[in-house]
């Protein structure tokens, strides 16, 4: 390894940045910007996400039984049921067991005094491993000769599914404007201080550099802006996130928080550096084409 | 050492720079390109380190093919062709030193000839003792030494030099030119393209002069203008 040249090469695209501090420094802003829109945006289709798998696991297919089902024919339905590979779990609720858990729910309120015999069917309540197979899954049950009934919350699922995928496509598109943006930016900048240093790459043509290496002293440039944006971004994020997440829990209790962060923030540095790359390169090269 | 054959070059506005030129110039000699400004001059240099490409014929420059190069072949071709401009061309915010050194680490020279080779190009020049100053510490002269320390540096076989001494006052002039004789006598072929008729007069070299685009006369042991060398040295 040859020192020396690592720091010749260093020590120019130290100097070059600093001496573009300026417009290094709107380059840097902007990207800090955009990388927050987009770190808020993650996060909260994060959340959303967790949220709607969440709730999505725990949606129950009501299996309501025929009046004159007897308890041991109701118990023969639960290996036909653990025998559909969709099926996560059933569990038996009789009669007695649904008033006692209307009770434990409602607490007070619900005044058992006034029933003279017990108004609940027999039931089952059956988990769907996939929330896709939850229509399907209650259909196949409802054809059950002991099955008087199948109730789920039909539209709140499929309406559910529709928002993720939404979400999803949408995010990638905004995640998509929001880093051509940030790299128009860049390249602007990076443009701005080749124009700055033209004697320098001509001199550097004139004695024989090849264009990967006149090129390399604007890449790292543009990676380090698009770095450092991002770490500003990240330090903002983070802010946001201790003032405004413990007041968002207290509020939306049933909603959880919790995002990976460490992912969270690799990836919005990746997407500076990325950006940060490609703009630089495409912004020399245009220059190098002579 | 380099050789033209048929060489054209007009340019996208219509300009004709040089039209039809034939030029044989031999390793190790010192030849002057004259001609008023506008004459070719320039565009014929710049056809030798692939600045500009021709319109017709070849341009051969040791024993490549100049006008046929590729792309990617083009920086081993300038790394053995030293240019030097009117305006020196050095970096303002670097030193005499990092000036030379440049062209050397740009193209990705070890260290350890760096370090041995930078000395001995300031040596060859005479500004070692001024290595440490910027270019705006520098007389015209000194700054011009030190482009052409910049330009031999990595031991090319060719120096070009565009109107060399155009900035220069005669005393620096006169330095430059004893510079460029010393590097010649050590075996570097030399062209100059000028348009200083005193210069020319003084060496007594080969020239080849050039107008409107066209050679019209190429005199061993020549002066500026062919046949008035004697007159223009005689006072009156």
């Amino acid at each position: 390894m040859d020192w020396g040249k690592l720091r010749f090469f260093l020590g120019e695209v130290f100097a070059n940045f600093t001496r573009n501090a300026g417009m290094q420094f709107t380059a840097i802003g902007t990207v800090a910007v955009t990388i927050v829109l987009l770190g808020s945006f993650l996060f909260v289709r994060e959340t959303i996400q967790t949220f709607g798998t969440g709730v999505l696991s725990q949606i129950e297919i009501a299996v309501y039984l025929k009046d004159g089902v007897t308890d041991a024919k109701a118990k023969d339905l639960a290996s036909t049921l653990a025998a559909d590979p969709r099926v996560a779990k059933a569990t038996y609720v009789s009669k007695a067991a649904g008033i006692k858990r209307m009770q434990d729910v409602l607490g007070k309120d619900f005044d058992t005094s006034l029933l003279t015999t017990n108004p609940l069917p027999n039931a089952y309540h059956v988990r769907v491993k996939d929330a896709d197979e939850v229509p399907a899954v209650a259909r196949a049950i409802a054809r059950d000769p002991r099955v008087a009934k199948t109730d789920y919350a039909a539209d709140t699922v499929q309406k559910l599914l529709k928002t993720a995928a939404v979400l999803g496509r949408a995010g990638i598109a905004l995640i998509a404007l929001l880093s051509i943006s940030a790299a128009i930016v860049i390249a602007n900048t990076i443009r701005l201080t080749v124009f700055a240093r033209r004697r320098e790459i001509a001199i550097m043509q004139l004695v024989g550099a090849t264009n990967m290496y006149i090129r390399l002293p604007f890449i790292a440039e543009g990676m380090l802006a698009g770095v450092l944006g991002a770490s500003v971004a990240i330090g903002v994020l983070a802010l946001a996130q201790a003032q405004v997440v413990p007041k968002l829990a207290q509020t939306l209790a049933f909603v959880s928080f919790q995002v990976n962060e460490l992912t969270l923030c690799l990836e919005l540095l990746a997407v500076g550096a990325a950006v940060g790359i490609i703009a630089s390169w495409l912004s020399v090269g245009r220059y190098l084409r002579t | 050492m380099i050789k033209l054959r048929g060489v054209s070059l007009v340019y996208p506005n219509g300009t004709r720079a040089l039209d039809d030129v034939d030029l044989e110039i031999e390793k190790g000699s010192f030849v002057f390109l004259v001609g008023h400004s506008g004459t070719g001059k320039s565009s014929l240099l710049k056809l030798l380190y692939r600045e500009e490409f021709p319109s017709a014929g070849e341009v051969t420059v040791d024993g490549i093919r100049v006008d046929t190069l590729r792309r990617g072949r083009v920086p081993k071709l300038r790394r053995n062709i030293g240019v030097v401009f009117q305006d020196f061309k050095l970096l303002s915010h670097k030193t005499v030193w990092e000036n030379v050194a440049f062209a050397l680490q740009v193209t990705g020279t070890r260290t350890r000839d760096v370090m041995r080779m930078v000395p001995r190009s300031l040596d060859l020049v005479g500004l070692s003792h001024k290595s440490r100053m910027f270019p705006s510490e520098l007389s015209g002269g000194e700054q011009q030494r030190t482009a052409i320390a910049r330009a031999l540096v990595g031991n090319p076989k060719l120096l070009l030099c565009d109107e060399p001494t155009g900035n220069l006052d005669p005393s620096n002039t006169t330095e430059i030119m004893e510079l460029l004789q010393r590097i010649n006598l050590k075996g570097t072929t030399v062209l100059v393209a000028t348009h200083n008729q005193a210069v020319v007069d003084r060496m007594r070299r080969r020239v080849v002069r050039l107008e409107h685009g066209k050679i019209l006369h190429d005199d061993e042991r020549g002066y500026y203008f062919r046949g008035l060398g004697q007159t223009a040295v005689l006072p009156g």
